[in-house]
């Protein structure tokens, strides 16, 4: 009996010790907690220079204590989901694109009241891009930080070994096809170039009849790291909701993944799921591109510098090719957002600011981003360039064709692909399962996939307006 | 039955003993070929850990890691690849590259220069030879700061090791052997916090350990639920000392020993396999454990356990499948070693608890 | 001892709890106190880290509450449960695939792991130390890594598994070879086989425990003249029954909760035709990806009963095929 008492005891004050222990440390500077995963800047090398522009921010003032949070993206949604839930929500929140701020509809905080309470200068930035983050119904949610433009990237060695001319250098200009004829450069010409460009085994490329489609070794053609209405909106910016708010599949949407479904499995010049996801092409998810195992990829310029830090072959930017007559170079544009359960919105928007203004050349930098602020675009391009060569000295960087990726920001998507929709964590997770089934099955057919795909995402829209 | 008694081998003792001999050979052979397969794609990651990344991304390239021999001709370095030529196969550098014509330079004659020929490059082999790239080990190591991850992991791993080991025991010592009220009651509810899925109560969990108790960024809630058991090893043991006989506890009660000191020298000496393994399993699990870690740790990148620690390589910006898998490598390194030498003690089990009943 | 006359024990003294306490006598009235002594520790933790979030949960099943916006959750009664139940195809449709591939790997893991135990346990094997080592290495992969071998390992086109398979004669290598992840009839043998890789816990408990049998009942077994596989069946299985019996309430246990693997192979979309759509990952996404913590709490405390239900059966059957050796003191 003794000993069970003792033991109790012992119990009960080890709870409460570690209790206190854990609440003793009290600070006196206002806690501000800035949580990156959303989008980029949680690799290695990225996470240090962010530690140190916090570290940098601690130092600069005595006021409020900034922590940085970083979790890989694969898990920062459910990360922040659960720190919510539990009322432990961060204050700032970003880097991050449309889609994560779409995923926490309602968790954002309307800057307007901050913006006028601090005289906040906005006259740096291009109205139409502040406008960007206007949310109707819920006010402005963030203030530009970054646009990263989309381009086609070509890896030269595999055009020369090939024997074909490179692609335009410019918006507009006509691709001379391998018998000096000038074409427009659209998907249909994509099409032909790139199955010259898709090699099997035995150096049969895909216009031959003796083209064996289970050993290719190299393709043509791909869309990396986008999601369906990404690769879509190569041939138009749509989106699946109507001004109604009902579900649509988009005309040119339905002749894109026509397009799509046919360069897998019957022009053979465009990765499947299975060949997108081997090694051949980096593995589950893998960097296409930087494999030099692809000889065309349309991208965003965050992917500039880590993407080919190890590829060997020489490449370049070029246009994206267009659709009826139309190029659309899809924009993404990043923002800070701040959590409308911020205990302390002043000093979160300090921080903010410190971001967004101060470090934005830093960051932008680190990011791959082209500074949203009109006075950083000047010259933009030679510090990129003078940083890229730093960390990446396989490049040749300031030869790059820079103009075509500033050219891309006069093509934009609009609607932007990752526009709002109801219930869009729901709907994106439905048009997933569309794209893994069509792009692992050869005979799966495409009308009927979208028809049921169109039905399913009205079924979530009706559930959501409920 | 003791036959060592008998100076000489009878008939019988060498047909046994050549039996024997077969019998281990056969069941090792049997062994090893259950475990090629077994261990296949585990295999796959060990050889890919050391290859180049380039060697990685070649799936057409040999099984074993390997590197395409390379010539230097007037200061640029080119694949060698296997030639047929009237004189035999030779070897020669592919200097440039072309669908149905291609430049060569034959490495044991290059100053005949660039050569002109006619085909298609693909169809050659190219020459390879046998390359390690032992280097992903410490590139991996350097990469994510090991040391400190190690360290993280070890001491949560050990730590709460050491605690729930002593409390899941105490606490199955308890189902197993004494008569309580509410003890069947209770011993469902502690079994139905296995089945219970742990995601559903983390929301209010997480909010427990980090507004009352204001846990947040530290160990504390992974470490400290360890302390009072775990309802895994706690069902473990307890199924272990119901097998138990309750001779030796008789026999000790009789002497005088309390039940606290029954349990200390009569039944823990005799579970050793069985603490052993729940040891081992926690070791393990705590080595392995991602999520709670991820959660809880989160603004406290210095806390980060291996497992989290791995993920900094997988991001976006950085697929070096290579280096992922050599660090994966490298973390398993010290578990299976203890693993190795905790063989002894299940050794020492039989002769505890087998042999002298 | 058994389970079934436990939870009519446990049903007994729970209306009558209080009353038999008094009654008892100071022996006994002892002994209860030492068993309560003896796991106060598990007591003290269930009630701290367990029983409040339980309830809460409970809480949250009757709440529409969304993850992101905890301050406007509403009390919506049974509603979650009512949809859950009735209305909601996807909860019947993820319980039975759960529970059918439950069906073919459990008995795949269990039987695999326990002759493994045994042939890791026999004295004939050399180098068992090395083998044992090399058996549980697998356990102990990271799950990031595990991720990139089996994608890798089981591509139709460039993986190893069928490029051995081709190595046979059997053609399986290509866009119409086997296809693991994609076809309907290969993906739960692909899963098994993944599930494979983490029986290393089951060997070490079955290997654990037939350390424990005593080694006479063999050699008298032998003298006997009784072959390899009868010594096995009347000996061996009986010894190990307590140990097989939580290695199967486990391996259900952790079949019904079945997620890591579909969630990181496919993100839990369900593809080839719905086959992966688990239980865990249809309340992962509900509650997590979706956000609609209320609903995914009424999945979970559905996932719950259903695992409450199949571990009292197989409790209740206990009593016929578990052996123990070591009696309760009472």
């Amino acid at each position: 009996m003794n000993r069970f008492k003792a033991f109790s005891m012992l119990a009960v004050s080890v709870l409460f010790l570690l209790v206190s222990v854990g609440t003793l440390s009290a600070q006196d500077r206002i806690q501000i907690r800035w949580y990156v995963g959303l989008g980029g800047g949680t690799d290695a090398p990225l996470i240090e220079r962010e530690e140190q522009v916090a570290a940098d921010f601690n130092a600069s003032q005595d006021e409020i204590e900034l922590t940085i949070e970083v979790v890989d993206v694969d898990q920062a949604y459910d990360v922040l989901s659960t720190q919510l839930a539990a009322g432990n929500g961060p204050d700032v929140v970003g880097p991050m694109g449309i889609r994560g701020r779409a995923s926490y509809p309602g968790a954002w905080l309307d800057l307007t009241s901050l913006i006028e309470s601090t005289n906040y200068d906005l006259s740096d930035f291009d109205p139409a891009l502040v406008d960007f983050y206007h949310v109707e119904g819920d006010g402005q949610l963030g203030i530009p930080f970054a646009v990263y433009p989309s381009f086609m990237m070509y890896n030269r060695a595999l055009f020369d070994e090939a024997g074909v001319p490179y692609p335009p250098t410019a918006y507009g200009e006509p691709y001379v096809d391998w018998d000096g004829n000038e074409r427009e450069w659209n998907m249909d010409t994509l099409r032909e170039l790139a199955m010259i460009l898709t090699v099997d085994a035995n150096g049969n490329d895909a216009t031959m009849d003796e083209f064996d489609p289970e050993s290719i070794v190299q393709f043509g053609y791909g869309t990396q790291f986008t999601d369906l209405r990404g690769r879509d909106t190569l041939f138009g910016a749509a989106n699946f909701v109507d001004d109604a708010g009902n579900a649509i599949i988009p005309d040119n949407w339905r002749a894109a993944e026509h397009w799509y479904h046919d360069a897998m499995w019957k022009d053979f010049f465009y990765p499947n799921g299975v060949y997108g996801n081997s090694e051949l092409l980096g593995g589950q998810g893998g960097n296409w591109f930087g494999t030099g195992n692809i000889a065309m990829v349309t991208i965003h310029s965050w992917f500039i510098g880590w993407g080919t830090a190890d590829l060997e072959a020489e490449w370049d930017f070029a246009p994206v090719p267009s659709y009826e007559g139309v190029a659309t170079a899809k924009l993404h544009a990043d923002t800070f957002g701040i959590m409308k359960t911020t205990a302390n919105p002043e000093a979160a928007f300090t921080v903010l600011t410190y971001l967004l203004g101060e470090r934005a050349d830093d960051l932008t930098t680190l990011y791959g981003a082209m500074p949203a602020r009109l006075s950083l675009q000047d010259g933009f391009f030679g510090r990129y360039t003078e940083s890229l060569g730093e960390t990446y000295p396989n490049v040749d960087w300031p030869s790059l064709n820079w103009d075509v990726v500033v050219a891309g920001l006069a093509h934009p998507d609009n609607p932007n692909h990752e526009e709002g929709m109801p219930a869009f964590l729901e709907t994106s997770a439905r048009y997933g399962e569309y794209i893994t089934l069509v792009d692992n099955n050869a005979d799966e057919d495409v009308d009927a996939a979208l028809d049921t795909l169109q039905s399913d995402m009205q079924a979530i829209f009706d559930a959501a307006a409920q | 039955m003791t036959a060592t008694t008998l100076r000489s081998l009878s008939p019988y003792q060498i047909a046994k003993r050549r039996r024997n001999l077969l019998l281990s050979m056969g069941v090792t052979l049997a062994a090893l070929i259950l475990l090629m397969i077994y261990l296949m794609p585990l295999g796959y990651g060990v050889i890919s850990s050391l290859k180049t990344k380039s060697q990685v991304d070649d799936p057409q390239g040999p099984l074993l890691p390997s590197e395409t021999v390379k010539y230097e001709y007037e200061g640029q370095q080119y694949d060698v690849y296997y030639m047929p030529t009237e004189t035999g196969i030779q070897e020669w550098a592919l200097v440039r590259r072309g669908r149905s014509n291609s430049d060569f330079v034959d490495i044991n004659n290059p100053e005949v220069g660039l050569i002109y020929w006619e085909g298609n490059w693909r169809q050659l082999d190219p020459v390879h030879e046998l390359s390690f790239q032992w280097n992903n080990y410490p590139e991996a190591w350097d990469t994510i700061e090991f040391p400190q991850l190690l360290a993280n992991t070890l001491v949560y791993a050990f730590v709460t090791m050491i605690g729930t080991l002593v409390a899941s025991a105490l606490v199955a010592y308890g189902f197993a052997r004494f008569e309580f009220p509410f003890k069947n009651l209770l011993f469902i509810i502690l079994i139905s916090t296995i089945i219970l899925p742990p995601a559903v109560t983390l929301v209010p969990t997480y909010a427990f350990f980090i507004h009352v108790l204001n846990w947040g960024g530290t160990w504390l809630p992974l470490i400290v639920p360890q302390m009072f058991g775990n309802a895994y090893n706690v069902f473990l043991l307890r199924q272990y000392f119901l097998t138990i006989p309750t001779e030796m506890e008789e026999a000790a009660r009789i002497d005088g020993a309390g039940p606290f000191r029954t349990f200390i020298s009569v039944i823990l000496p005799q579970a050793v396999p069985a603490l052993t393994a729940v040891a081992l399993f926690h070791f393990f699990f705590a080595w392995n454990d991602f999520f709670g870690p991820l959660i809880y740790l989160a603004g406290n990148r210095k806390g980060n356990p291996i497992t989290v620690g791995l993920t900094e390589f997988n991001g976006l910006y950085s697929s070096e499948t290579q280096l992922i898998l050599a660090a994966a490598i490298i973390s398993m390194i010290l578990p299976l070693t203890i693993f190795f030498l905790a063989q002894r003690v299940f050794i020492q089990g039989i002769v505890i608890t087998g042999v002298d009943k | 001892m058994d389970f079934g006359s436990e939870i009519e024990l446990a049903r007994r003294s729970s209306s009558g709890g209080l009353r038999s306490i008094l009654k008892m006598s100071p022996a006994k009235r002892r002994e209860a106190r030492w068993g309560l002594f003896f796991i106060s520790p598990w007591l003290i933790g269930f009630l701290l880290f367990y029983l409040a979030p339980m309830v809460v949960s409970l809480i949250f099943s009757t709440y529409n509450f969304t993850l992101s916006a905890p301050d406007d959750a509403q009390f919506i009664g049974l509603s979650n449960w009512q949809r859950m139940l009735f209305d909601d195809p996807k909860t019947w449709e993820s319980l039975f695939v759960t529970l059918k591939f439950a069906l073919i790997s459990l008995p795949i893991s269990m039987i695999t792991a326990f002759m493994l135990a045994v042939l890791l346990n026999s004295k004939h094997l050399l180098g068992r130390n090395l083998f044992r080592t090399l058996f549980y290495a697998p356990t102990m992969v990271p799950l990031i890594a595990a991720i990139l071998i089996w994608s890798a390992v089981l591509n139709p086109q460039t993986g190893w598994l069928n490029r051995v398979i081709e190595f046979f004669g059997i053609p399986a290598v290509g866009m119409n070879g086997l296809r693991w992840m994609d076809d309907p009839n290969l993906i739960y043998i692909a899963y098994t086989f993944i599930g494979l890789y983490g029986i290393g816990n089951a060997i070490l408990i079955n290997l654990a425990s037939l350390q424990n049998v005593p080694t006479e009942l063999y050699e008298a077994a032998e003298i006997d003249g009784a072959g390899w596989v009868r010594r096995l069946w009347t000996i061996t299985i009986p010894m190990v029954t307590p140990v097989i019996f939580y290695n199967l309430v486990l391996s259900i246990v952790g079949l019904l909760q079945f997620f890591i693997v579909p969630w990181v192979l496919n993100r839990g979309n369900g593809y080839p035709e719905g086959t992966t759509n688990y239980y865990m990952v249809y309340f992962y996404k509900q509650a997590f990806t979706f956000q609609n913590m209320g609903y995914g709490a009424a999945l979970a405390w559905l996932m719950f009963i259903v695992a409450l239900i199949i571990t009292m059966f197989l409790f209740s059957t206990g009593r016929y095929w578990v052996y123990y050796s070591g009696k309760q003191r009472s």
